[in-house]
C-alpha cells in the first residue's frame, strides 16, 4: 500500500500527463465530435454517388449485380430512345414554366402584400397560399388529379353546374398534360416562393430607398421596376435556385397524376428513371440517368453555392 | 407604404378573391367529401355540403373496410417511427456539424461546406441504385433502420447547414467567456449554445419532419410491406380505381394531419426553417 502523500504525488503526474495529453489530442477529438457523423453521412452519400456512376458504366441488366465494364453503351442506348428526348423535353418545361410564372407571381404578390391598404390582408394570404407547404405532393396530386378528371371530377363538374360545358380534358390530353401538372406545382410552390420574395424585401437599406423614391414622386408601378426588383438580385438568386432544384427533380406530382401518361406525354427524367431501373431492370440505364441527373442538378446548384458560400465565409 | 388609390383596392380584392377560390377550393372539397356518403360522392355535387357527416369514413381509413383495402394505421405508425427518428437524429448530428461549419474557419472547413452544400440537392435518382443494393444485401430493407439511414443522409447536411445559419448569428462573446474559464469546446456548445439555440432546433425539426413524412420517391423504392409509409400507402388508394373517393379523402387527411398541425400552431418556426433553408444558408 502507498502513503496518502504518495498517492497525492501519483495523482498530480497523472494529472499533469493527462493535461498535456489533452492539449494535443482534444482538438482532434472535439474535432471528431463535431464533425464525425456529418462525414459519415457525407461519405455514404458521396460513395453512392461515385458506385451509382460504375453501376452506369457498367452491363448490369438483371436482378443479378453485374460489374463488366462496358463504357457509354447505357449512355447511347438512352440518347437513341425517344423516351429519353420526350423526357427532356418535358424537363425543360418544367424548368421554365415551373419558375418563371412562380418567381413573377411571387414578386407581384409580395409587393402587393407590402402595398396593400386593409389590415389582416398579409397574415390571412400567408396562411392561405403557405398550408401546401406542408402537404405532400402524394396528396396534393391525389386530390388535383381528382378535380382534372374529364368525366366525374371537380373542375368540369362545378363548371357545368354553373351552365358551361366545358370539354377540359386537363392531364388526359396528351398536348397539354404537363401544362396543367405544373399548374399543381406552381400552386404548391406559391406561398414558399412569396416569403422568400417578402424576406428580401425587408431590409433597411431597400426601405429607405423605396421611401426617397416615394419622395421623388415615382409611381409605384416605377418603383417596382426601378428601385426593387434590381435590389432583391440575392433573393431571387436564391428562390430561382430553389424553384429550379425543385422542378427538375419533379416525380412525384407525374407519378401520381399521370405516371407520365397518356402514353409517355408526361413523362420526365425522374419517372423514366424508376420504370428502367425498376420495372425493365436496367439497372446500368437506371443509373445512367440517375448520372444525368445529378449532372443537370450540380450545374443549376452552382451559382447558388457560390453565392451561400460567399455568405457563409464573409 | 399603405396607400389609399382606388385602383389598388381594386386588384387586392381581385388578387384575394382569385387566391382564396385557388387555395381553398381544393382543402374545401377534401374535407365535405371525406364526410359524404358514397352516393353523395357520386352525385358530383362538389360544392354542397354532407347531408349527414360521415365520421366512420375516418375509421374506415384508419383501419380498412369491405371497400377500403388499405387501412391507414400501420403505415402512420411506420411513419411516425421512421420521421421521428431521423428528425431527432438530423436534428442532433446537423447540431454538432453546423457548430463546427459556423466557427472554424480552414481550408478543410470550406471544402466541407462545399460537400455539404451539393449534398443538400442531391437528387435521390443519383445514390437509389447503390442504396437499394446496400439496404437488400444488409438486409437493412425489411426493418425501419433501413429508410431511416437513407432519411439521415440527405437529412443530416441539411440539418447542418441550418443549424449552422442560426449558430451563425449567435454572439461568440458568451462563448468565449466560457472558454476562458476553461470549458472545452464540447461543454461549451452543450451548456452554452444549446440551450440558446432551441427555438433554432425546433424550426430544423418542424422543417425535417415535414420532408421527411412527405417524402415519397425513396418510400417507393425501398418500401417494404413492413415499412410500407403514408405516402407509399396514399399512392396506392390513388392508383387502385376502385377506392372511393370519400374514402381517399379521408385517408388523405389522416395523413396531412401531423404537418398541418404542425404548421398551423407552429408556423412561426416553419417559417423561420424555410426562410434560414432559403436565405442566408
Amino acid at each position: 500500500m502507498t502513503s496518502i502523500g504518495e498517492q497525492a504525488s501519483l495523482k498530480k503526474v497523472v494529472e499533469l500527463g493527462a493535461q498535456k495529453r489533452r492539449r494535443k489530442r482534444v482538438p482532434v477529438l472535439e474535432f471528431l465530435v463535431f464533425t464525425l457523423p456529418l462525414l459519415i453521412f457525407l461519405g455514404i452519400l458521396y460513395g453512392t454517388l461515385l458506385w451509382n456512376f460504375y453501376v452506369s458504366v457498367a452491363n448490369w441488366v438483371s436482378t443479378a449485380a453485374d460489374y463488366t465494364f462496358v463504357g457509354f453503351k447505357w449512355y447511347t442506348y438512352l440518347f437513341h430512345q425517344a423516351r429519353f428526348w420526350t423526357n427532356v423535353q418535358n424537363n425543360l418545361k418544367w424548368l421554365i414554366l415551373g419558375v418563371v410564372p412562380t418567381a413573377v407571381a411571387a414578386i407581384f404578390l409580395a409587393y402587393l402584400l407590402e402595398l396593400a391598404p386593409f389590415r389582416g390582408v398579409e397574415s390571412y394570404v400567408r396562411t392561405l397560399i403557405l398550408y401546401p407547404v406542408a402537404m405532400s405532393f402524394v396528396v396534393t396530386g391525389t386530390i388535383w388529379s381528382w378535380m382534372y378528371q374529364p368525366e366525374k371530377g371537380v373542375f368540369n363538374s362545378i363548371l357545368q353546374s354553373i351552365g358551361i360545358h366545358s370539354s377540359l380534358r386537363f392531364t388526359n390530353d396528351p398536348q397539354t398534360a404537363t401544362y396543367w401538372l405544373i399548374v399543381i406545382f406552381i400552386w404548391q410552390y406559391l406561398g414558399f416562393s412569396v416569403i422568400i420574395i417578402q424576406s428580401s424585401f425587408r431590409t433597411t437599406e431597400l426601405q429607405e430607398m423605396i421611401e426617397a423614391a416615394l419622395v421623388d414622386g415615382a409611381s409605384r408601378l416605377r418603383i417596382l421596376f426601378a428601385v426593387i426588383i434590381p435590389n432583391i438580385r440575392s433573393g431571387l438568386l436564391v428562390l430561382v435556385s430553389l424553384l429550379l432544384i425543385s422542378s427538375l427533380k419533379v416525380f412525384d406530382i407525374v407519378w401520381i397524376v399521370t405516371r407520365g401518361g397518356p402514353g409517355v406525354a408526361t413523362d420526365v427524367l425522374a419517372t423514366n428513371m424508376i420504370v428502367t431501373a425498376y420495372d425493365q431492370r436496367l439497372a446500368s440505364a437506371g443509373a445512367a440517368i440517375g448520372v444525368i441527373i445529378f449532372l443537370m442538378a450540380f450545374i443549376l446548384v452552382i451559382p447558388y453555392t457560390l453565392y451561400a458560400f460567399k455568405k457563409w465565409f464573409e | 407604404m399603405r396607400t389609399r388609390s382606388t385602383t389598388l383596392k381594386v386588384i387586392v380584392i381581385v388578387v384575394l378573391v382569385v387566391l382564396s377560390c385557388a387555395y381553398l377550393l381544393p382543402i374545401y372539397v377534401m374535407i365535405t367529401n371525406s364526410l359524404k356518403t358514397l352516393p353523395e360522392v357520386t352525385q358530383r355535387t362538389f360544392l354542397a355540403l354532407p347531408k349527414l357527416p360521415q365520421i366512420q369514413n375516418y375509421r374506415d381509413a384508419l383501419f380498412g373496410s369491405r371497400t377500403f383495402l388499405i387501412p391507414m394505421l400501420k403505415p402512420i405508425i411506420n411513419s411516425s417511427i421512421i420521421t421521428a427518428s431521423v428528425t431527432f437524429l438530423a436534428a442532433f448530428f446537423g447540431g454538432l456539424g453546423g457548430y463546427y461549419l459556423s466557427r472554424a474557419k480552414a481550408k478543410f472547413t470550406q471544402v466541407l461546406f462545399i460537400l455539404v452544400g451539393i449534398a443538400l440537392y442531391m437528387p435521390y435518382q443519383a445514390v437509389i441504385v447503390p442504396l437499394t443494393t446496400i439496404t437488400a444485401k444488409t438486409g437493412l430493407i425489411n426493418s425501419h433502420l433501413g429508410l431511416i439511414l437513407c432519411y439521415l443522409i440527405i437529412n443530416v447536411p441539411l440539418a447542418s447547414v441550418l443549424m449552422g445559419t442560426f449558430f451563425l448569428g449567435i454572439p461568440r462573446e458568451l462563448e468565449e467567456a466560457a472558454e476562458v474559464d476553461g470549458a472545452s469546446k464540447v461543454q461549451t456548445f452543450f451548456e452554452i449554445v444549446v440551450p440558446i439555440s432551441l427555438p433554432a432546433y425546433a424550426s430544423v425539426a418542424i422543417i425535417i419532419f415535414t420532408q421527411v413524412w412527405n417524402e415519397f420517391f425513396i418510400g417507393l423504392t425501398l418500401v417494404t410491406p413492413r415499412t410500407q409509409t403514408v405516402q407509399v400507402a396514399m399512392a396506392m388508394t390513388e392508383g387502385s380505381t376502385i377506392s372511393p373517393y370519400n374514402l381517399q379523402m379521408a385517408a388523405s387527411l389522416l395523413t396531412v394531419g401531423v404537418p398541418l398541425l404542425a404548421f398551423l400552431f407552429l408556423g412561426r418556426y416553419f417559417i423561420r426553417g424555410v426562410l434560414a433553408g432559403a436565405l442566408k444558408g
